[in-house]
């Protein structure tokens, strides 16, 4: 049974496909959600095999949604759009499936049937979200978990991010979050001009370094302005070195 | 005009001076002292001409009317003006000890009337031209900006209902209503057409009745009510004794289309929209009021708010205004009419 999220802030929008979704064989409705907001928790509570996205919602567009998602576990996404000249060019060159309204019976089974074609390929969903990246490139804000809710926090305020295991713990100055995501693709969500690579499992945004010590060996000790000390491998030496601007 | 005042002036000396180089009994100061007499004293009663032509503009549009009131002064201006004239020829002979030499009294009257009432004929032929020239350049000016912001108020209507996304999801709309429910599917559709039509045909004029402008803005409503029924409201509180007002035509759908884009789609949550039109303070009180959100700065000073005031300004000229806040758990959009008052 293929599982589906529907996220659409029109209600008739919503009804339209949830009810074509409920006449195809093996394919059933898990939720249908008003926002994006609502999108993402959904998607990280039920883990449907298949979304249908609107990209202008409330709080969080679509495209939002799905760049805050990680590749190797994001569901299949078709997003669902009136209009979207910029955003439409990007699915064909992902080859990311989209519905544009008013769509037809026809049209919505040629992306029903692309939709089983994918799902048993495995990162089904990487396209969206390279897609949904590539169209909201200033990452200004980050959803992360917060009890049993998301919360999207300000990529400002974050100081550094620690891997653990299949877990990133993102640290700001006043808590920290776990998100379920490795640390190379947070990094290539947040974009690499603000935050530096400075261990296997460390990373720290650059407006937190205060200053570097040297260790034996080539290793570093690098002082955050929060009075926090981290260890910067060798590995990574030069490439910080030449982020600092020597 | 005081160029060409200045030159005939010039002109009446040099002619004065021209016929005393050739009689060898008067010096060359005296037709000076004539001349320049005469446009003290003409130059005062034109000041006073021109200053108190706005009070006439009004009869601009009637010739005799407009003459008339100015020639009723003539008599007084000719008096005044053979006394003071005198007087001072009379001072500055005395002055320089000699006397002043002319015609009888009676002659001088019939002379000096003579005169100056064609002198003041062809003055005041003059001003009127110019003033009606000005006067209908202004009209021109006005009726051309009425017009041009009537245009660019149906054009920007005009494309907010092409906008694809209020177009499309619409149309997305009907074709979701349409699996649900026929008869209400094929109402949204006569409605979106009725739209449509509205917003294609030009106004017929740049002032339309309350009940008229209500009607194309009901349209859109019942459109975006469609759109998003589960979670908006709109309640119309419309005074019947004012639907006969004229408003502006088009100008109350981007004060809605507003309440919709910042109100309704930046949040998932339920909406009331209240429309309502009232008199207050003797004047026509309209207000679009959309609950759940607050007045972002950057739309305060909005393109679409920017041009309705300019077009309440050409048309009320300063009596009316577009004011948007905070109000209540939303934002209000105000616009105030002069109750009555004919636009300008």
């Amino acid at each position: 049974m293929i599982r589906i999220l529907i996220a659409d802030d029109e209600a008739p929008a919503r009804e339209k496909l949830e009810r074509w979704l409920a006449a195809q064989t093996g394919m059933t409705v898990v939720g249908a959600v008003a926002d994006g907001m609502s999108a993402a928790e959904s998607i990280e509570r039920l883990r449907p095999d298949a979304a249908f996205l609107d990209i202008r919602m409330p709080v969080l567009s679509g495209l939002e949604v799905a760049a805050q998602l990680e590749p190797s576990t994001a569901p299949s996404i078709v997003f669902v759009t009136a209009f979207d000249e910029h955003a439409l060019k990007a699915f064909e060159l992902n080859a990311v499936d989209y519905l544009l309204k008013p769509y037809d019976q026809p049209r919505f089974e040629r992306t029903v049937q692309r939709l089983r074609e994918r799902l048993p390929l495995p990162q089904s969903g990487a396209a969206a979200v390279a897609a949904g990246r590539s169209q909201t490139p200033d990452c200004k804000r980050l959803l992360v978990p917060d009890r049993e809710r998301l919360q999207l926090i300000d990529t400002a305020s974050i100081e550094w991010l620690e891997a653990d295991g299949n877990y990133v713990h993102v640290h700001t100055a006043t808590r920290s979050y776990l998100l379920r995501r490795s640390l190379q693709d947070l990094l290539a969500q947040l974009g690499e001009q603000r935050f530096v690579r400075i261990h296997r499992s460390t990373a720290a945004s650059l407006d937190c370094i205060e200053s570097l010590s040297p260790l034996f060996k080539g290793d570093y000790e690098v002082h955050l302005r929060n009075g926090r000390t981290l260890r910067l491998s060798r590995r990574y030496r030069d490439a910080v070195f030449a982020r600092m601007g020597g | 005009m005081i160029v060409l005042w200045v030159i005939f002036w010039l002109l009446m000396v040099c002619v004065a001076l021209q016929e005393a180089l050739r009689n060898p009994s008067i010096r060359w100061w005296e037709p000076v002292l004539w001349e320049g007499s005469s446009a003290l004293v003409a130059t005062a009663w034109m000041a006073i001409a021109i200053k108190a032509r706005k009070r006439h503009a009004m009869y601009l549009g009637r010739p005799l009317a407009w003459f008339g009131r100015h020639l009723a002064w003539l008599p007084l201006v000719i008096l005044s003006f053979i006394a003071a004239i005198y007087a001072m020829r009379y001072g500055i002979y005395a002055a320089l000890d000699r006397t002043y030499q002319h015609d009888s009294w009676r002659f001088v009257l019939a002379y000096e009337t003579v005169k100056i009432t064609l002198f003041a004929g062809l003055w005041l032929g003059l001003l009127f031209g110019m003033d009606s020239h000005e006067q209908w350049r202004t009209q021109r000016l006005h009726l051309l900006q009425t017009r041009k912001a009537l245009a660019e108020a149906q054009l920007s209507q005009l494309r907010g209902q092409l906008r694809p996304h209020f177009l499309f999801n619409a149309l997305n709309t009907v074709s979701a209503l349409m699996h649900a429910d026929v008869a209400r599917a094929d109402h949204l559709v006569a409605t979106l057409g009725d739209l449509l039509r509205s917003s294609l045909r030009p106004p017929a004029s740049e002032t339309i009745p309350l009940e008229e402008e209500l009607r194309t803005l009901k349209l859109y409503a019942e459109v975006m009510r469609e759109r998003f029924r589960d979670r908006v409201t709109i309640d119309w509180q419309i005074d019947e004794s004012l639907h006969d007002m004229p408003v502006p035509a088009l100008l109350l759908q981007p004060l809605l289309e507003n309440a919709f884009r910042h109100g309704v789609e930046r949040t998932a949550a339920a909406v009331h929209i209240q429309v309502h039109a009232r008199c207050r303070d003797e004047a026509l009180e309209i207000v679009v009021h959309n609950s759940g959100s607050t007045l972002d700065p950057a739309c305060r000073d909005g393109t679409g708010c920017h041009n309705c005031r300019k077009r309440l300004d050409i048309l009320y000229g300063g009596k009316a205004s577009l004011q948007l806040h905070d109000e209540g758990d939303g934002v209000a959009a105000r616009v105030t009419l002069p109750l009555g008052a004919r636009q300008s």
